[in-house]
């Protein structure tokens, strides 16, 4: 049975490592840890699991092209991509390596006096491609080819036709980051990790220079070892310990999402246009036009610095921003389509590079922080990083004989066959019963969503397991279905139903219930 | 292969479009018609329309929705036409073969000799009228709004700020005061009302609920839930004038900003669409471009008024039974024109002449003194003359065109300045 909100399990008196953060970050790093002990914990303090950053990004495993040479990011990033595949299986969530398109255009290098055109265009589609391939084989990645602007073409027809070259990427991917987050969560927790969200940590118990106890909200854990993978609260939390030195400077990145039947086709790979390093405007990579690992097509991200970590507003000159950028590169884009615009809250430090080392003034305690994109991607190997660390520390280094490769996933309706349907539909009729059009989404998805291993106690948590809600009409047919299914379940009424934890609630009253108390 | 059901017509979606058309089809002699309906009940959205102002043009006089839809659900249930409710359909190929499911039959496959689409429309929503802002709780769509208060009796909103004047939004209005929740005002970024006069009237004017032209709402405020939307008046480019932007504490943003034809169906079916109505190309049979294919309704283009749309539906359930009954007569379609201040026309395409042909039609500004007049080959079939024309009110004009313009390649529908 679902926990209702409020109605929470006590936290245990202790534990062997305690991961601050229910991230993308801190539930690989728990899935990780639990290979060698059952005894994690991972306190998140929303009300689900990948409430930050990890359900607001691009989707994107990059390859590490992006990234500056000698950086811990291009290190860690080129590495996770590579493990990418061994780090999913099992989990039940799909890595596509759709590629990434690196387009050269006429802008990349302006016609100007100074430069023959001759000299321009073997620039352009000779030495700018081979430069990108050359930096790219030193970082270590594998199978990048140069294409010239009828391969380009070949491969995306939309994109514009001031493109010249390009360089293709084969090891770029997409997964869905909030499906393979709530995946890690299950996983660590079949193999004997515990998950305990609303539960927001308050500060720490350092004795001897080493971390003795977390203390909640809720109360305390005692425990030798923590990770802070709290994202951009990261700073925070180490100050808590006194393990800190650093400032998380948290920049707000806009997307716009559009609708899968419109433009699931209308880029394949990953496309983006190539700055020259002089060029770029942001810290940002630049972004660029992908589709989700779902097959909507999402155009994005901005990058600009906000003072308030919960920021995830987006402003129209973000929107028309996007929408400019991506002109030049996707001139006939269909723009009708938009069916959604969300952000998320990076969490760079003031180096801009990830910070993933155990503390010196703290003994026990490990930063994982300033995580930002490639961040995703680099999980793998950020995770591989800290479970060292963490061993150096103490935790065991032996691997369990009992750990469960695998993580139970319920069967997703829409992409079974009307056999395997039907099979489902005998054995309990909710099969047969669609909630949610748009994403075609059953009763019993949505039910299974609510019991499944983090209990989805809310409607934001059931559409990032199901996927009710996020198409064409945005949960105006099964917003309120979705609704009555979580009381029902949950044996809660529905005025208690939230759409993303405390705070809320979806509906204000009961019919009449406002009139109450009125003369005549 | 299959043992798949091979009715004589498949009709999706049981709202006033849908009913009309099976009953139609039967009653021009089609012996197996069937309903599917992804509701629990038959009626669509009328059902949740418990305001008056249906049927005046079909019944002669003025019903509710649900009284609008029952006259129909009785005939339906008398006429021998199969009705599957709670069932999905999931495909539409376009050799018409339907993939439904529902919790009984399981998922299962349809061999129609016909289909008529009637599916409805959905609600535009607020990113799709690019609305910035925070995501919290408590931004709905008004016809959502509408089925929680009046089908499952919940209240979205104590508090309330409706953006776009649309009928919808309008009726919620009226409807969220007397439940009794505040109704700050109602934004229309148009300098316009974009629902019907009447409803102006009934809806905002009696309940003193101010109605704010030529403005819009610029940012979404909570993190959680919605404290208060920014409103700001617009420019003539319908651009917001940041100087006039103020803060309205709310804790619901309505939406009536607008209603999509739902075509994901026809769309997969391969059925042509037109750009300016989302909704499929249509001749006087209501036939789309795909063969034994018909639609009607608020799929084919928002109409106004449940009558035109349950005339629409008689068309296409006739068409349906011509069609399978192998009457019609197929010859090059004439194709009908939005001329002078005409938006578009409803239907794009005229086959025969021979009998009365509905066609519906919106301007694209408002004028005084103005003639509709529907020509061909030079001739004029059809003219009449309006005080004032608005863009949401639909015209209706019934031609009966013959002789001359059978020769005709097009038509034109237009409206033109009128001389006293």
């Amino acid at each position: 049975m679902a926990a209702a909100p409020g109605k929470r399990p006590a936290l245990p008196a202790s534990a062997a490592v305690v991961v601050v953060g229910g991230g993308v970050i801190g539930c690989s790093i728990a899935r990780e840890a639990t290979r060698y002990t059952p005894d994690v914990v991972v306190l998140e303090k929303e009300s689900d699991v990948s409430c930050g950053a990890s359900k607001a990004n691009n989707a994107e495993v990059h390859s590490g092209i992006g990234e500056d040479a000698g950086t811990l990011k291009q290190e860690l990033n080129v590495r996770g991509n590579r493990m990418y595949d061994d780090f999913v299986r099992g989990l039940g969530v799909e890595l596509k390596r759709q590629g990434l398109l690196i387009v050269v255009t006429q802008r990349t290098v302006p016609p100007h006096g100074d430069m023959p055109e001759d000299e321009r265009m073997e620039l352009l589609t000779v030495k700018i491609p081979e430069g990108i391939i050359a930096y790219g084989e030193k970082a270590g990645i594998a199978g990048l080819r140069a294409l010239s602007r009828d391969e380009v073409f070949r491969m995306e027809p939309n994109v514009t036709r001031e493109a010249v070259a390009g360089v293709f990427d084969p090891t770029y991917g997409l997964i869905s980051p909030y499906k393979l987050t709530i995946a890690l969560a299950e996983h660590a927790v079949v193999n004997g990790a515990r998950v305990f969200l609303d539960t927001e940590v308050t500060g720490f118990r350092v004795e001897d220079g080493g971390v003795k106890a977390v203390v909640t909200g809720r109360g305390e854990i005692e425990t030798p070892l923590v990770v802070n993978a709290a994202g951009v609260f990261a700073d925070e939390v180490a100050d808590m310990a006194g393990a800190g030195g650093f400032v998380i400077h948290p920049r707000k990145g806009a997307s716009l999402l559009f609708d899968r039947q419109v433009t699931a086709e209308y880029v394949r790979s990953s496309v983006a246009e190539f700055k020259l390093p002089g060029q770029k405007t942001t810290q940002s990579k630049g972004g660029g036009a992908m589709p989700t690992a779902e097959g909507n097509l999402q155009l994005g991200p901005t990058a600009i610095e906000t003072g308030d970590k919960y920021d995830t507003s987006i402003s129209a000159a973000e929107m028309e921003e996007i929408f400019e950028r991506f002109h030049y590169l996707l001139p006939d884009f269909p723009r009708d389509a938009l069916i959604s615009a969300f952000s998320g809250i990076r969490a760079p430090t003031e180096h801009e590079d990830f910070l993933i080392e155990a503390s010196e003034a703290v003994r026990g305690f490990v930063n994982v922080a300033g995580i930002q994109s490639p961040g995703l991607a680099s999980a793998p190997a950020i995770a591989e990083m800290a479970i060292g660390i963490l061993h150096d520390l103490g935790m065991p280094r032996e691997a369990r004989p009992d750990f469960d490769p695998v993580r139970p996933a319920p069967p997703k309706f829409s992409e079974l066959s009307n056999p395997e349907r039907n099979r489902l539909i005998r054995e309990d009729p909710r099969w047969g019963h669609v909630i949610c059009r748009c994403e075609t989404v059953t009763e019993m998805e949505v039910v299974n969503a609510i019991h499944s291993i983090i209990p989805a106690v809310n409607m934001d948590a059931v559409k990032r397991r199901t996927r009710t809600g996020m198409g064409r009409c945005q949960g105006g047919f099964c917003g309120s279905r979705v609704a009555a299914v979580l009381a029902r379940e949950l044996g809660i009424p529905i005025t208690a139903v939230t759409k993303d934890g405390e705070g809320s609630p979806v509906f204000l009253g009961l019919a009449k219930e406002f009139l109450r108390g009125r003369a005549g | 292969m299959s043992g798949a059901r091979k009715p004589d017509c498949a009709v999706i979606g049981a709202g006033p479009a849908g009913l009309g058309a099976a009953l139609a089809a039967r009653e021009a002699g089609l012996a197996d018609v069937m309903l599917i309906e992804r509701d629990l009940e038959l009626g669509g959205i009328l059902p949740q329309c418990i305001h008056d102002g249906f049927g005046s043009i079909v019944f002669g006089e003025v019903l509710t929705g649900p009284q609008y839809a029952q006259r129909y659900v009785d005939r339906v249930e008398a006429a021998d036409i199969e009705v599957m409710l709670d069932t999905m359909v999931l495909e539409l190929a376009p050799d018409r073969r339907i993939t439904a499911v529902n919790s009984r039959a399981g998922a299962f496959e349809i061999e129609p000799r016909s289909v008529v689409l009637a599916m409805g429309c959905r609600e535009r929503t607020r990113h799709q009228v690019m609305i910035p802002g925070c995501r919290p709780a408590g931004v709905i769509c008004a016809g959502a709004a509408q089925r929680d208060i009046n089908i499952d009796g919940i209240l979205p909103g104590r508090r309330v700020v409706i953006l776009g004047s649309g009928d919808i939004g309008l009726i919620m209005a009226r409807r969220f005061t007397l439940e009794g929740a505040e109704v700050e005002g109602v934004y229309e970024i148009m300098d316009s009302p974009g629902g019907l006069s009447r409803n102006v009237v009934q809806c905002l004017h009696d309940y003193d609920i101010p109605l704010h032209l030529s403005h819009t709402v610029t940012f979404v405020h909570g993190r959680k839930r919605v404290e208060g939307v920014t409103v700001a008046g617009v420019g003539g480019d319908l651009k917001p004038i940041r100087e006039t932007e103020r803060l309205v504490p709310c804790d619901s943003l309505v939406l009536s900003v607008g209603l999509i034809p739902e075509n994901e169906l026809s769309m997969r079916a391969g059925v042509e669409l037109d750009p300016v109505t989302n909704g499929p190309v249509v001749d006087e049979s209501m036939h789309t471009s795909v063969d034994g294919i018909f639609a009607c309704g608020n799929v084919v283009g928002v109409f106004d008024l449940v009558d035109w749309v349950t005339q629409t539906a008689e068309a296409a359930g006739r068409g349906a039974a011509e069609y399978v009954l192998g009457k019609k007569k197929t010859r090059d379609p004439i194709r009908v024109k939005p001329g002078r201040n005409v938006r578009f026309v409803v239907p794009q395409l005229v086959r025969n002449l021979g009998r009365e042909v509905d066609f519906y039609f919106r301007v694209q500004r408002p004028e005084r003194a103005v003639r509709s007049d529907v020509l061909a080959a030079g001739e004029r079939f059809y003219s009449r003359k309006a005080k004032m024309v608005r863009p949401p009110e639909m015209i209706h004009a019934r031609v009966e065109a013959s002789g001359a313009a059978g020769k005709a390649r097009e038509m034109t529908v237009e409206v033109v300045a009128h001389e006293e």
